[in-house]
């Protein structure tokens, strides 16, 4: 395809930019196939605005004079006066909630923008999108791409526990589980042909792999997606099987269903979904958990972010309208289920399958909150980010779906849910929670949360291992995650405060303790501006007095 | 069990009594163990596996009431409930023999309220001893000239030396230059309590002014003073504002009312002057909605519509009303215009914008010796009325006089730290503390009305000072990350969308809500400072010139110099 196909209008002139913060400008605008660049080469400050296409979520335009005069003036009077006071505004809602405006004169040049952005910024073929063409100078193709491997977690695993798990390369073309990264790791008792078996009995093949091996007991988490018992209650012999050799006979094991039994069993009846019966699954316990997920997170965020959005002085009913939007009940939902799996496995000392339906979305959500509750070593930078390639790369969120658009967006939802900022949401509570424990900073939050949606870097392109495999996304693209941890990035990521502990972080869940996110939500506010730059000031410095400690 | 071994008892405090009995906690539920009282606290431990104590000064202390009567049945059902002043209450329960529950009844009700029972305050009785003297953290001519005063337009007055004029003022005033006493005498009849408009702050580079007053009598029939209009008219003259605004702190409405019991507002008599109304509620409307506070907190917390209750409670709507106030004043301020401040008797609301204004604008107050100053003299020596607000020793807990208007401005501060974090010396726990001995009776600072009953009651000589105490280990109280930056005019958004609840506050009885992690947190701070101080100690060695500007050296000792970089003025003194 070619993006020039949508450039009608490649560059105008004298246009205005008005943007949070800064005094409104003159400059060029121009439309290239993956950004919006914006010079202002009047003032001395030279400034120049470069966004990325895919980060816009709407755009609203307002054309002016469209209809003021041209009524009362002959077509011939009406050419004299173009493109004379013709002009438009377009308003600008990217899906790091920033929100911008272009005053653009020449009301069919404004159009001709407003289409380029629209078509360019919705476009879905993967290997037309920027990371295939983002070329840093300090970075190479040939760089090692992502932090984790299923070897290195295997081998500390084995380290302690000689024998009771194995690497699996069942998945190694992705037929058996195109969600699921090559090498997963499985009881050792369990064969391959156990794990085909199982796969066929688990929706998309989402058969329960370790995703976490707790150090102090040995118990692990795994996840998988649902059981396919469906109405007449089938069985799978192997799936059972698996289940008993992860609990090793004596010992008993919890499922946390991230639905409620009703949601389940209406799962069961019409869509061959189902549970782990007790009567099948001996030894195993199930916890139903209603979480929330698609449509109505979706909606709830787009409530949030209008609240927050909310220009007018009619802010009496903020609490309620912040209420009303849910955000922090999920929040809260998901730090609190998050909470009962690290309970049941770090102070009840046993292991814990956890899935809803497809097991991509809130599963991944609580086994990472878990995880940073749990074990130190997710906790400082490069763990957590490791953290995040496991669960979410690896371990198959569909970003694509999920993040195509974000709240301002007008178009029809279809897969989108921010189920990946909730996560970022909550390990900001945490962060919160826990000024000293976490070794990574809100920037890494907020940083994360705009990459997901739109990014330079191919992290979290395509939906699956699969497809990233499929259009060669680690051979064409940079890493996101190698990219934050290069040393000029590292201090602003670090957390100065940080102090490692051993001990498991549990959170507050009350709605008292949990906060709204004003970093992220109220973000491009003047005061969210102010305390950003506070909060600078402060890490440099913790950052200047530590190194002259150290001199 | 030795309970004494667990309270270090302060100089002075004498155990009055123990007795065993079970405290109904409302969150491990009842606990059998041992109270413990003296002529200040209640010590309560608790015998059981779960070892709890309580450590509460009798100050805190509302209300004592029975609960249960002799035919009480059920588990638990006598005993005593106490309601106290810092959001939480108490509930003890006793076995039904003897007399056992009359005696402790009266001797908390003897303890906790002896003005009622014409016995001296714990304060007078404590036997404290600190290195630094904290009753002379705050002196009033050394804080007018620190502002540049007298000069040539404002003078320094004593016509209040033995509280003729107005016995709620302090006996120190400075007033436009031009104005002589007998103008004074004439102004301090027109205006409620004779509160006639004084300066509270001024800005050196361009003379305006912060003066604070009562409301003018106006009354029903529209009563008129010259020499208040002349006077006020003085007061613009002195930087040469056009027009002088009038800030009315009340909504328009209670100004109108108050017409009906001889006050009222400044009418279009008053040339040269705005009149605005800042809407902000009396005491009643506030004391009302932090009771709804408590409700939804203590002992259970609202949990299911937690936001939506909180909101109907509006506490964070006063306090943004609060603070939208005090902006409003600062920005005028700051702008070159001089301001009138003033509610009815301008002891409550106008404390609370005259102080938080001057926290804005001026950066000296924003150090802890500077707030303590603060609080010194607009809430002190202004008398703002402690004693009638907080109820300290007084058994009438249901006096209509009583209104956590104190507490709000705390509120508001602390709202602003959250804000700025870089903007003060001060931390946290300092607010904590200043709001726990605003009820404890321990130190002298909160007691009484005004400076002339302190005065009165030989308060300065015969106890100790809340700072004497801070300043004995300063360290704990200071902010690490402190950055000043005298002329910074600091403007917090009066937002409902960046206020918040100070949970670690109000709810801070709440042992699951209690915020994470607090001694690691504090511990991470206090090694900060020692980094800090390190630090700037080596930036000394290595240049000869003083630290960068903008680190800052710690706890500057003595009255801070002057904070603002402008031109140096001419001040005759």
């Amino acid at each position: 395809m070619e993006f020039s196909e949508h450039i009608r209008t490649a560059n105008v002139e004298n246009v205005v930019l008005r943007q949070p913060f800064h005094p409104s400008t003159k400059g060029t605008l121009c439309i290239t196939g993956h950004h919006l660049i914006f010079s202002d080469r009047e003032s001395q400050s030279c400034r120049q605005v470069l966004l990325l296409l895919r980060n816009i979520d709407a755009i609203e335009k307002s054309v002016e004079n469209l209809l003021g005069n041209s009524g009362l003036l002959s077509s011939a009077r009406w050419k004299e006066r173009a493109p004379g006071p013709s002009s438009g505004t377009l308003t600008i809602k990217c899906k790091d909630l920033c929100v911008f405006q272009l005053d653009i004169p020449g009301m069919e040049q404004c159009l001709n923008i407003a289409h380029s952005i629209e078509a360019l910024s919705s476009m879905n073929e993967v290997a037309d999108m920027y990371p295939f063409f983002h070329r840093p100078h300090d970075a190479s193709l040939q760089d090692q791409w992502g932090l984790s491997s299923p070897q290195h977690q295997y081998h500390q695993m084995e380290a302690l526990q000689r024998g009771r798990w194995r690497l699996s390369y069942v998945n190694g073309d992705h037929t058996v589980c195109p969600s699921y990264p090559p090498t997963v790791l499985v009881p050792k008792a369990v064969s391959d042909e156990v794990l085909l078996k199982v796969a066929r009995f688990r929706q998309a093949g989402r058969f329960p792999v370790v995703c976490y091996h707790h150090r102090k007991n040995g118990k692990v988490i795994m996840r998988s997606s649902q059981p396919l018992t469906g109405a007449n209650r089938k069985r799978c012999q192997e799936d059972e099987l698996l289940l008993q050799a992860v609990i090793d006979g004596s010992d008993k094991g919890y499922i946390i269903d991230t639905r409620s039994s009703q949601q389940a069993q209406q799962a069961r009846m019409t869509a061959g979904g189902g549970v782990e019966s007790k009567s099948s699954y001996p030894g195993w316990t199930r916890l139903h958990r209603q979480m929330e997920k698609g449509k109505s997170l979706q909606e709830s965020l787009i409530k949030v972010v209008e609240a927050c959005g909310d220009q007018t002085n009619n802010m009496d009913r903020w609490l309620s309208k912040l209420e009303n939007s849910k955000w922090l009940y999920h929040v809260q939902t998901a730090l609190s289920t998050a909470g009962l799996l690290a309970e049941c496995v770090e102070r009840d000392g046993h292991s814990v399958l956890v899935h809803g339906s497809e097991g991509t979305d809130c599963t991944l959500l609580i086994s990472t909150l878990a995880q940073l509750i749990m074990d130190p070593a997710c906790r400082t930078l490069e763990g957590f980010l490791t953290l995040l390639e496991r669960e979410w790369v690896q371990g198959g969120h569909p970003f694509q779906q999920r993040c195509a658009r974000s709240a301002h967006s007008h178009a029809r939802l279809q897969q989108e849910a921010p189920v990946f900022l909730l996560l970022l949401d909550c390990a900001w509570q945490l962060w919160y929670q826990f000024p000293l424990a976490l070794g990574f900073s809100e920037d890494l939050l907020l940083r994360l949360a705009t990459e997901a949606y739109a990014s330079d870097y191919g992290t979290f392109l395509c939906n699956s291992d699969r497809e990233r495999c499929a259009i060669g996304v680690k051979e064409k693209t940079h890493c996101l995650f190698q990219a934050l941890l290069k040393p000029e990035e590292r201090e602003l990521y670090s957390n100065p405060l940080y102090e490692s502990t051993e001990l498991a972080i549990w959170p507050s869940v009350h709605p008292q303790s949990l906060q709204l996110w004003r970093g992220f939500f109220l973000r491009w506010s003047q005061q969210g501006r102010h305390l950003e730059e506070a909060h600078d000031e402060m890490r440099n410095m913790i950052c200047q007095w530590g190194r002259l400690a150290v001199r | 069990m030795d309970l004494l071994a667990d309270v270090a008892l302060l100089p002075g405090e004498e155990r009055v009594t123990d007795k065993e009995l079970i405290y109904i906690c409302p969150f491990n539920g009842a606990l059998k163990g041992k109270v413990f009282i003296t002529n200040y606290r209640l010590f309560f431990k608790s015998t059981e596996a779960e070892a709890l104590t309580l450590d509460v000064p009798l100050g805190v202390i509302s209300r004592v009431e029975k609960m249960g009567g002799a035919s009480s049945r059920g588990e638990n059902s006598y005993g005593l409930d106490i309601t106290c002043k810092d959001m939480r209450s108490l509930r003890f329960a006793l076995k039904q023999e003897g007399h056992s529950r009359r005696d402790i009844f009266e001797i908390l009700s003897k303890y906790a309220f002896p003005l009622s029972h014409s016995q001296p305050l714990f304060s007078y009785l404590s036997q404290e001893k600190y290195e630094e003297n904290g009753w002379s953290i705050y002196k009033p001519l050394e804080e007018f000239r620190r502002q540049g005063l007298p000069n040539e337009r404002w003078r320094i007055t004593f016509i209040n030396k033995n509280y003729e004029l107005c016995d709620t003022y302090p006996t120190i005033l400075a007033v436009p230059y031009r104005a002589s006493e007998e103008d004074l005498r004439r102004v301090a009849a027109f205006r409620s309590r004779g509160r006639i408009p004084v300066l509270s702050w001024i800005q050196r580079d361009n003379q305006a002014a912060i003066a604070r007053c009562s409301q003018p009598l106006v009354g029903m029939s529209g009563k008129r003073n010259k020499d208040d209009e002349r006077y006020l008219e003085l007061l613009r003259e002195t930087n040469g504002t056009p027009k002088l605004t009038i800030f009315d702190a009340r909504p328009s409405v209670n100004a109108v009312a108050n017409k009906a019991t001889g006050g009222g507002y400044e009418g279009d008599e008053y040339q040269n002057a705005e009149l605005i109304f800042l809407d902000i509620h009396n005491i009643h409307v506030m004391r009302e909605s932090l009771k709804k506070l408590r409700d939804i907190v203590y002992p259970t917390v609202e949990e299911s519509h937690w936001l939506s209750s909180l909101e109907s409670t509006h506490w964070l709507e006063h306090i943004k009303l609060v603070l939208a106030g005090a902006i409003r004043v600062a920005d005028k301020v700051s702008g070159g215009k001089s301001v009138v401040l003033h509610c009815s008797d301008g002891w409550d609301r106008t404390a609370q914008l005259s102080s938080l204004a001057m926290l804005m604008l001026d950066s000296h107050y924003r150090t802890l010796r500077g707030f303590e100053v603060l609080i010194e003299k607009e809430w002190l020596s202004f008398g703002h009325k402690f004693a009638s607000r907080i109820g300290h020793g007084d058994k009438n807990h249901a006096d209509q006089d009583r209104s956590p208007i104190f507490v709000q401005f705390i509120d508001c501060v602390w709202q602003m730290t959250k804000q700025f974090p870089t903007a003060f010396e001060f931390n946290e726990r300092l607010l904590a503390t200043v709001l726990e001995h605003l009820y404890s009776c321990r130190f002298g600072t909160f007691l009484f009305n005004c400076e002339s009953m302190r005065e009165l009651n030989e308060v300065r000589s015969k106890t100790v000072s809340l700072w004497s105490y801070v300043h004995s280990s300063s360290t704990r109280y200071l902010n690490p990350f402190y950055t000043p930056e005298s002329g910074r005019v600091l403007y917090p958004v009066a937002s409902m969308r960046h206020l918040e609840l100070w949970v670690s506050y109000y709810i801070r009885w709440n042992p699951r809500i209690r915020q994470q992690q607090q001694s690691p947190v504090e511990q991470r701070y206090k090694e900060l400072l020692v980094l800090r101080d390190e630090y700037l100690r080596k930036l000394e060695e290595l240049s000869p010139s003083p630290p960068s500007a903008h680190m800052t050296s710690p706890a500057p000792p003595g009255p801070a110099p002057t904070t603002q970089q402008f031109t140096h003025l001419h001040t005759p003194f």
